[in-house]
């Protein structure tokens, strides 16, 4: 099998496992317990909280560890809107969000909240001058994604958080994409919370963390215990947090070589597959785009097809479009960045990871053409 | 409806699963069709393999089958 889905998920590296291990067998003790077995466990959430702060610029005490990205971006959406309770508050995202964001902002609409999404521009990317003019009195936050998950293009958040953060409104950024993968600065970046998934970057699946800038507080969505200072009960996914901890202290260690042969693989796919396929088109940003993320659009033929062929050849890509029972609906991405729907139902994402290798993407171009040819003949 | 026929053997009267997986693996609009071996042949997989393919694409729900 070739995996070349990483933007799905990743597999977890040699280190966060072994590191996660003890965690699920001999130190298996509750984070809140006073004896011995508890403090390790605490300590091991510390450390991990530290690996993270470390990697994102930010204050131990403003990590908190989540289920993952989409409970982070729920949190923080349903948080703000009971921060500003018996307000009618404004709320500015983009068109191109994950879908945990857009259905959470839905969920706000129907509680009066107010929402603008703004539009991107042919390569999927938020211009500034459209946050400007959406500004309302009422805007109490924005919330625009650092990547995006479907054709890798990344924002400038940093020029939309210097501006806001003048204008003191709050400003969120989904970063589960860019997290471990690109450098990632919440100083830099002038945001005031931030969301990141492990699984994304070589940890384990179900952690993730938010960060929230010191001041804002956000009221809780768990309750129960103090766990996370009293703002997340439940106990805490310890092994996870380890593993989140040492794998994304490794992904930020590694990144600069890590990136450059990311994207040398993607460069070597598209033109590998444009010798064979002058037509193929990349969807999203030519040149801001996640290192090993890229999204190609065939003449045509449909990208599920595209899939499920590969899939048959043991190539593990993805679709833009999500076949629901039968019907393909084309991606709110690609339909956002002007693809009319026949061309947004031709697309497949290819996202390399860092365990890909280079006799990989040679095999992988060899099957989308073999794979494109084999569709085309039949039409 | 047209009776649908194998392009490479001729098989007539393709089945519900052999019209369904040539629509799923190659295209909706597909102008040919396969039986399930010279559909096989052609993806060059092992027919097994497609007779599992037919049981998920069915497990997800989709109405070419």
């Amino acid at each position: 099998m070739i995996y070349v889905d990483n933007a799905a998920t990743t597999r977890i590296s040699d280190t966060a496992f072994e590191k996660m291990l003890p965690f699920l067998r001999e130190q298996y003790g509750n984070a809140s317990s006073r004896y011995s077995l508890g403090a390790r466990a605490k300590r091991a959430i510390e450390k991990a909280r530290e690996q993270v702060a470390l990697a994102i610029g930010a204050e131990m005490s403003e990590i908190t560890f989540t289920s993952g990205g989409s409970e982070a971006n729920s949190w923080l959406l349903q948080g703000i809107a009971e921060l500003f309770c018996g307000e009618s508050i404004h709320i500015i995202t983009s068109s191109i969000e994950h879908h945990s964001i857009l259905k959470a902002c839905h969920a706000l609409e129907n509680k009066s909240a107010e929402v603008t999404y703004l539009p991107v521009d042919g390569s999927g990317r938020v211009s500034l001058s459209d946050v400007k003019v959406s500004i309302r009195p009422n805007t109490r936050l924005v919330s625009i994604m650092l990547a995006n998950n479907e054709i890798g293009t990344i924002q400038p958040v940093a020029e939309i958080g210097s501006y806001l953060h003048e204008k003191g409104i709050l400003f969120h950024t989904d970063a589960v994409q860019a997290v471990g993968h690109i450098p990632v600065n919440v100083n830099e970046l002038n945001v005031d919370f931030l969301s990141a998934s492990a699984h994304k970057f070589n940890g384990a699946k179900g952690t993730g963390f938010l960060y929230k800038r010191s001041g804002p507080q956000l009221p809780s969505m768990v309750f129960g215990g103090e766990q996370e200072r009293g703002s997340r009960a439940g106990t805490e996914n310890i092994a996870g947090i380890v593993a989140l901890g040492y794998s994304l202290e490794e992904n930020v260690a590694e990144m600069r070589i890590i990136a450059a042969r990311l994207k040398s693989m993607v460069d070597n796919t598209v033109q590998g597959v444009r010798k064979r396929i002058p037509s193929v088109k990349i969807n999203g940003d030519a040149e801001k785009r996640l290192p090993g993320t890229v999204n190609l659009g065939f003449d045509g033929v449909s990208g599920e097809s595209l899939m499920n062929i590969l899939d048959l050849k043991g190539v593990c890509v993805s679709t833009s479009s999500a076949c629901n029972a039968g019907k393909d609906i084309p991606s709110h991405v690609l339909l956002a960045l002007g693809l009319s729907v026949g061309d947004a139902k031709s697309a497949i994402r290819i996202s390399y990871g860092k365990y890909n290798t280079v006799e990989e993407v040679e095999y992988v171009v060899s099957a989308i053409n073999d794979a494109y040819i084999k569709i085309k003949s039949a039409l | 409806m047209k009776v649908k026929i194998c392009y490479v053997c001729n098989k007539e009267n393709l089945s519900k699963n052999e019209i369904g997986l040539t629509k799923k693996l190659l295209s909706k609009d597909a102008k040919i069709y396969y039986c399930l071996d010279c559909l096989a042949d052609y993806l060059e997989v092992e027919t097994e393999f497609l007779l599992e393919k037919i049981e998920e694409f069915k497990n997800q729900g989709c109405e070419f089958f």
